[in-house]
C-alpha cells in the first residue's frame, strides 16, 4: 500500500543544515499495523509528516498504491488526505466549538457526502467506537479516552484507507491508553483499518504487527511480532530501546 | 523565585510593562491605531473650539466652545466605553499570564500596577501620536471651515496648547476610570481565578436551554413589530417600536447561541452543506461569550447611522434653504405698497457699492387656481397667500439678470411660473387660463432657478409665482413690496446690521401698521448655513465617527484575538483534506456573517427613520443630493465605507495569519 524509498529530508539554511531524515525505506502493507518509534528529534514526526503529505521530503519518494505523492497537485493532495488518510494526535485536535457528532462528521461533510448520509455513517462509527451516547457533546464536556475515540471515528468514518496516528495515547491514563490501544487493535483486525502510528511508548508499541526504530533520521532496527505474544513482543521492544539509548554498536 | 531571577536580570516593572506594552500593541495594533484615531479627533475638534480664527468667522460661533465641548463629553464616555471594554477584555486574554505572575510570588498589587503602567503607557503613546496626526487632520478640517465660509485657505501647522491639554485630560479621564475598574478587579482576584478565567467564557459557549430558545422566536416576534411601530409612525407608536426593537436587539443576540444549534436540530440535514458547520458553529461559539456587546455594538450602529443621517439631513436642509434664499446680494420687502423705503435707500447708496437694483411688487392675481392644484396634486398645502402670487415680466427679467441667469423671451399671450423644482413636475401638466384685466392668459414655460421663492410670504412667492405681462398687472392688489440689488462687494455684517436696526427701529405695531422690513443679504445667508453646519453638523459627525470606530474596533478586536483559534482550526481541517478554495470561502463567510449580523439590525432600523426625518422640513428643499434617497444612500455609504476599512484591515490580517501558508493567495 505504501512504499517510503531511500527519503531525506532537510532543515535549515545551507550553512546550518539539519538532517531530520537519512534515506529512510520501508513498505508498509495493506491492513498492517506499523509503529514507528524513537526518541524524541529521532525524526519520526517529520517522516509521518511527510507521508500524511502535510511536509514535502527533500529527495526520495512515497508511493501511496504505485503513485507518487509528490507529483500530486495541491487539489489532488487535498483530495488524497480527505479520502485516503485518516489522522489521531497526541492533543486530539477536535474542533471545540463543534459536537462530538459534528467533529467526527467534519471529515465526511468535507468530502461532500450527502447530509443524511453524513448522520447515518456518523452514528455507525460512533456505535462501534462505544461514544454514541456522548455525540452531542463539546469536546470540553468530555474525558481524553473519549476526545481520542472521538479522533479514531473521524479517522475511519470517511473510509480512509491509512489511519495515521502521532502518538495518540501521549495524553491519555493508562486505563484510557489500553482502551484506546485495542479499539485501534479492532480498527485494523476487524475493520482491516492500515495503521502507521509513532510513539515513544513500548507498550502502545506493542499492539503492533511490526515496530519499526529511528535513530538520528535512520531507520535503526526493525522488530516483528509474528505469532509470540504481546508480553514477549513488549519486552522485546524494551530490550531494543535499551540498545537504542546507548551507542549503535552496541546492538550489531 | 522568579521574581529574585527578574531582579538578577535587572527586569524591573518599568521595563517590564514598556516590554508587554510593546507585545500588546503588535496582539492589539487595530484598538492602538483606533486610540491614536480617537486622540486625533479629539484634539482636531477641541482645536476647533479655542480657535480664534474659527470663533471670528462669525459673530454666533461663540457658542461654538460649549456645543464642541458638549459634543467631547458624548465622545469621551464611547471613547471610554471602548477603552474599558477592551482592558477588560486584554485583561481576560491575559488572566492566565498574571496569574503565573502572582504564582511566582509577585503581589496582586504588583502586578495590578504591572497592568496599570503597561496600558497608561499605550495611552501616552496614543496621545503623542494622536496629537501628532490631529495636528495634520486639523489642517484639513481648517480648509473644510474655511471653504464653508468662503474664505481662501492658506496652509500653517500650528499646535494648540489648550487643545492638547484637554486632549490629554479627556485621554486621562478615560484611561484612569478603565485601568482604575481593572485595578481593583486584579487585586481582589485569587491565583486561581485569574489562571482559569478564560474558563469562564468557555462553561458559557454553548447555552442550548429551551428558555433561550424561546427569547429567541420571541425577540424575531418583537423586532418585527418594532419594525412596523416605527414605520406606522406616531410618538406613542415610535416609542414602544423603539423598546421592541431594543428588546429584539439584545433577546436575538443574547439567544442566538443556542437558536441556531435549536434550527440545525430541526433541519439536521442543512448542518452539513456547504460551509454551514464551519460558519456558523463559530459564529454561535462566539455570539455566546458577546451575546450583549454584540446588541450594543449594533445599538451603537443604529445610533451611528441616525447621528449620520440627521447630520446629512441638517447639511442638505441648511444649504439648500441657503442656496434658495441667498439669490440677491441684498433684498428688503415689506407688506402693501406704501411703506416708505427711502432711509434704507440713502444708507445703501451712501455706504454699499451697488452695480444694479430693482424696487418692484409683488401682486395678487385674485384666483387661488394655482395654488388649489398644487394642494390637490401634492403634499403641500401650506400658502398663506390669498391668492396667487404674480410678477410683472419686466421685474421678473431684471431680477433674473442680478441673479446672473440667462434671459427668457416674453410669451405673448402666455403667463410663466417660476417654481421650485419640486412644483415642475405637477405644473407641467396645469394647461389653466389666467384672467386679468379682461385678458386671458395660457400656461406658458416653467422655470426653476433659485428666485428667493422660500419659507417666508415676502419673499418671490412661497415655491411659485406667475410671471405676467406688464399690462395685465395694472390694477391688481399688491401684497408687498420688494428691492433686490447686485452689489460689487458681498454686504458687511455690520451693514446688515444697521440696516436691521433701521428697521426695527422703524416698525411699531401700534403707531406703523404698515409692517416689518425684511432684510436680507446673500452673505448672511451663507454666513448662517455655515454656522449652523458648523455648529450643528459637525458635532453630529464627530460623535458618529466616535461611534463607528469604537463598534468597529470592538468586532475586530473580538476577531483577531481569534487568530491562534482560527489558525490551528485551518491547520486541522488542511491535515483533514479541506481544499484552498473550500477554506477561503469559509474564512470568508465566517467574516461576512460575523460582520453583517450587528449592521443589518442598525440598517432596518435607521432607514426608515431617515427617510422619515427628510420628509419633515418644507417641501422643495431635500432635492438632489439632498433628497431623503440621496442623504440615506451617503449616509450608508459613509458609515460602510468606514466599517469597511475595519474588516478589510482584519480580514487581511486574519488570512495572512490563518490560512496556512501554502494554501494563501
Amino acid at each position: 500500500m505504501l512504499q517510503v524509498q531511500n527519503i531525506e529530508k532537510y532543515y535549515g539554511s545551507r550553512n546550518n543544515v539539519t538532517r531530520a531524515l537519512d534515506r529512510v525505506s520501508f513498505d508498509v502493507a495493506d491492513g498492517e499495523f506499523l509503529v514507528i518509534m524513537g526518541a524524541s528529534g529521532s525524526g519520526k514526526t517529520t517522516l509521518l509528516n511527510c507521508i500524511s503529505t502535510i511536509d514535502t521530503v527533500s529527495a526520495g519518494k512515497i508511493l501511496m498504491d504505485g503513485v507518487n505523492i509528490a507529483d500530486l497537485s495541491e487539489d489532488a493532495l487535498a483530495k488524497f488526505r480527505r479520502e485516503r488518510l485518516g489522522f489521531v494526535f497526541q492533543d486530539f485536535n477536535l474542533l471545540d466549538t463543534l459536537t462530538v457528532e459534528e467533529n467526527i462528521g467534519l471529515a465526511l461533510a468535507l468530502n461532500h457526502t450527502d447530509a443524511k448520509t453524513v448522520q447515518e455513517r456518523v452514528r455507525e462509527a460512533a456505535g462501534k467506537l462505544g461514544i454514541a451516547d456522548i455525540l452531542s457533546k463539546f469536546p470540553y464536556q468530555i474525558s481524553g479516552g473519549q476526545k481520542q475515540r472521538t479522533a479514531c471515528a473521524r479517522a475511519m468514518v470517511a473510509g480512509q484507507s491509512l489511519l495515521l496516528a502521532d502518538e495518540p495515547t501521549g495524553a491519555l491514563d493508562s486505563k484510557a491508553s489500553k482502551n484506546l490501544l485495542e479499539i485501534m487493535s479492532a480498527m485494523n483486525r476487524d475493520m482491516k483499518a492500515t495503521i502507521l502510528m509513532v510513539t515513544h511508548d513500548a507498550y502502545s508499541a506493542s499492539y503492533a504487527d511490526r515496530v519499526l526504530f529511528l535513530k538520528d533520521g535512520r531507520v535503526f532496527n526493525e522488530l516483528l511480532r509474528g505469532d509470540r505474544g504481546r508480553a514477549v513482543f513488549y519486552h522485546e521492544i524494551l530490550d531494543v530501546l535499551a540498545a537504542l539509548g546507548g551507542d549503535v554498536s552496541d546492538v550489531f | 523565585m522568579c521574581w529574585l531571577r527578574w531582579e538578577v536580570m535587572s527586569v524591573t516593572y518599568f521595563k517590564l510593562s514598556l516590554r508587554n506594552a510593546r507585545r500588546q500593541a503588535r496582539d492589539y495594533l487595530i484598538y492602538f491605531v483606533t486610540m491614536v484615531m480617537a486622540s486625533a479627533l479629539i484634539y482636531v475638534f477641541n482645536g476647533l473650539a479655542f480657535s480664534n480664527e474659527v470663533r471670528q468667522l462669525a459673530q454666533g460661533l461663540d457658542s461654538l466652545p460649549l456645543v464642541i465641548v458638549f459634543a467631547s463629553i458624548v465622545v469621551v464616555c464611547i471613547f471610554g466605553w471602548l477603552v474599558s471594554y477592551s482592558t477588560r477584555f486584554m485583561l481576560t486574554r491575559r488572566s492566565r499570564e498574571l496569574g503565573l505572575y502572582i504564582l511566582c510570588g509577585i503581589t496582586n498589587n504588583q502586578v495590578a500596577q504591572l497592568f496599570f503602567l503597561e496600558n497608561l503607557a499605550a495611552g501616552v503613546v496614543s496621545l503623542f501620536f494622536g496629537v501628532a496626526l490631529g495636528g495634520l487632520l486639523y489642517q484639513a478640517l481648517r480648509a473644510v471651515v474655511m471653504s464653508l465660509f468662503g474664505l481662501p485657505y492658506r496652509f500653517a501647522l500650528t499646535l494648540s496648547v489648550p487643545s492638547v491639554l484637554l486632549t490629554a485630560l479627556y485621554l486621562s479621564a478615560i484611561y484612569l476610570y478603565a485601568l482604575q475598574k481593572n485595578r481593583k478587579l486584579i487585586r481582589r482576584m485569587k491565583i486561581y481565578d485569574l489562571i482559569y478565567y478564560e474558563k469562564q467564557n468557555e462553561d458559557a459557549v454553548i447555552q442550548t436551554g429551551k428558555g433561550r430558545r424561546k427569547l429567541f422566536l420571541i425577540s424575531i416576534v418583537s423586532g418585527v413589530i418594532g419594525t412596523c411601530l416605527l414605520m406606522t409612525g406616531g410618538t406613542a407608536a415610535g416609542l414602544i417600536g423603539a423598546e421592541c426593537i431594543i428588546f429584539f436587539l439584545f433577546g436575538f443576540f443574547l439567544s442566538f447561541a443556542s437558536g441556531v444549534p435549536a434550527f440545525f436540530d430541526r433541519h439536521p440535514f442543512r448542518k452539513y452543506q456547504g460551509q454551514n458547520l464551519l460558519v456558523f458553529r463559530t459564529l454561535t461559539a462566539k455570539l455566546a461569550t458577546m451575546g450583549i456587546a454584540m446588541a450594543v455594538i449594533s445599538l451603537i450602529f443604529t445610533a451611528t447611522l441616525l447621528t449620520e443621517g440627521s447630520g446629512f439631513m441638517i447639511n442638505g436642509l441648511t444649504r439648500s434653504r441657503a442656496a434658495d434664499n441667498a439669490c440677491f446680494d441684498l433684498y428688503l420687502s415689506a407688506e402693501g405698497e406704501k411703506k416708505d423705503f427711502t432711509p434704507y435707500l440713502v444708507y445703501i447708496a451712501e455706504n454699499i457699492p451697488v452695480e444694479q437694483s430693482l424696487l418692484y411688487r409683488i401682486f395678487l392675481s385674485g384666483s387661488t387656481q394655482v395654488m388649489d392644484y398644487i394642494c390637490e396634486h401634492t403634499a403641500h398645502d401650506n400658502y398663506e397667500y390669498d391668492s396667487d402670487p404674480v410678477l410683472r415680466f419686466s421685474d421678473y427679467a431684471m431680477l433674473r439678470t442680478m441673479a446672473g441667469y440667462p434671459a427668457v423671451e416674453p410669451e405673448p399671450g402666455k403667463y410663466l411660473i417660476h417654481c421650485k423644482s419640486f412644483l415642475e413636475e405637477p405644473l407641467r401638466s396645469y394647461d389653466g387660463t389666467l384672467s386679468l384685466n379682461g385678458i386671458s392668459l395660457t400656461a406658458g414655460s416653467i422655470h426653476t432657478e433659485h428666485l428667493s421663492q422660500g419659507f417666508y410670504d415676502m419673499t418671490n412667492g412661497r415655491d411659485y409665482i406667475l410671471v405676467i405681462p406688464d399690462e395685465t398687472a395694472d390694477g391688481l392688489e399688491i401684497h408687498h413690496t420688494a428691492y433686490a440689488a447686485k452689489t460689487a462687494e458681498p454686504v458687511t455684517e455690520a451693514q446688515l446690521a444697521v440696516l436691521s436696526d433701521m428697521s426695527d427701529q422703524d416698525y411699531d405695531e401700534e403707531t406703523d401698521p404698515l409692517g416689518y422690513v425684511f432684510v436680507d443679504t446673500r452673505a448672511n445667508e451663507e454666513n448662517m448655513a455655515a454656522m449652523q453646519i458648523l455648529l450643528l453638523v459637525f458635532p453630529l459627525f464627530y460623535i458618529a465617527l466616535a461611534l463607528t470606530m469604537t463598534a468597529a474596533a470592538i468586532l475586530t478586536i473580538q476577531q483577531l484575538s481569534e487568530t491562534d483559534r482560527y489558525r490551528r482550526q485551518f491547520v486541522l481541517l488542511r491535515k483533514l483534506g479541506m481544499d484552498q478554495r473550500d477554506m477561503a470561502r469559509a474564512l470568508r463567510n465566517q467574516f461576512a456573517v460575523y460582520y453583517t449580523m450587528p449592521a443589518v439590525p442598525a440598517v432596518l432600523i435607521s432607514v426608515p427613520f431617515i427617510l422619515k426625518l427628510c420628509y419633515q422640513p418644507e417641501p422643495g428643499v431635500m432635492v438632489g443630493i439632498s433628497s431623503p434617497a440621496a442623504v440615506t444612500a451617503i449616509s450608508l455609504g459613509v458609515f460602510f465605507l468606514i466599517y469597511g476599512i475595519y474588516i478589510l484591515l482584519a480580514y487581511t490580517s486574519l488570512k495572512r495569519n490563518v490560512l496556512p501558508k501554502r494554501f494563501r493567495k
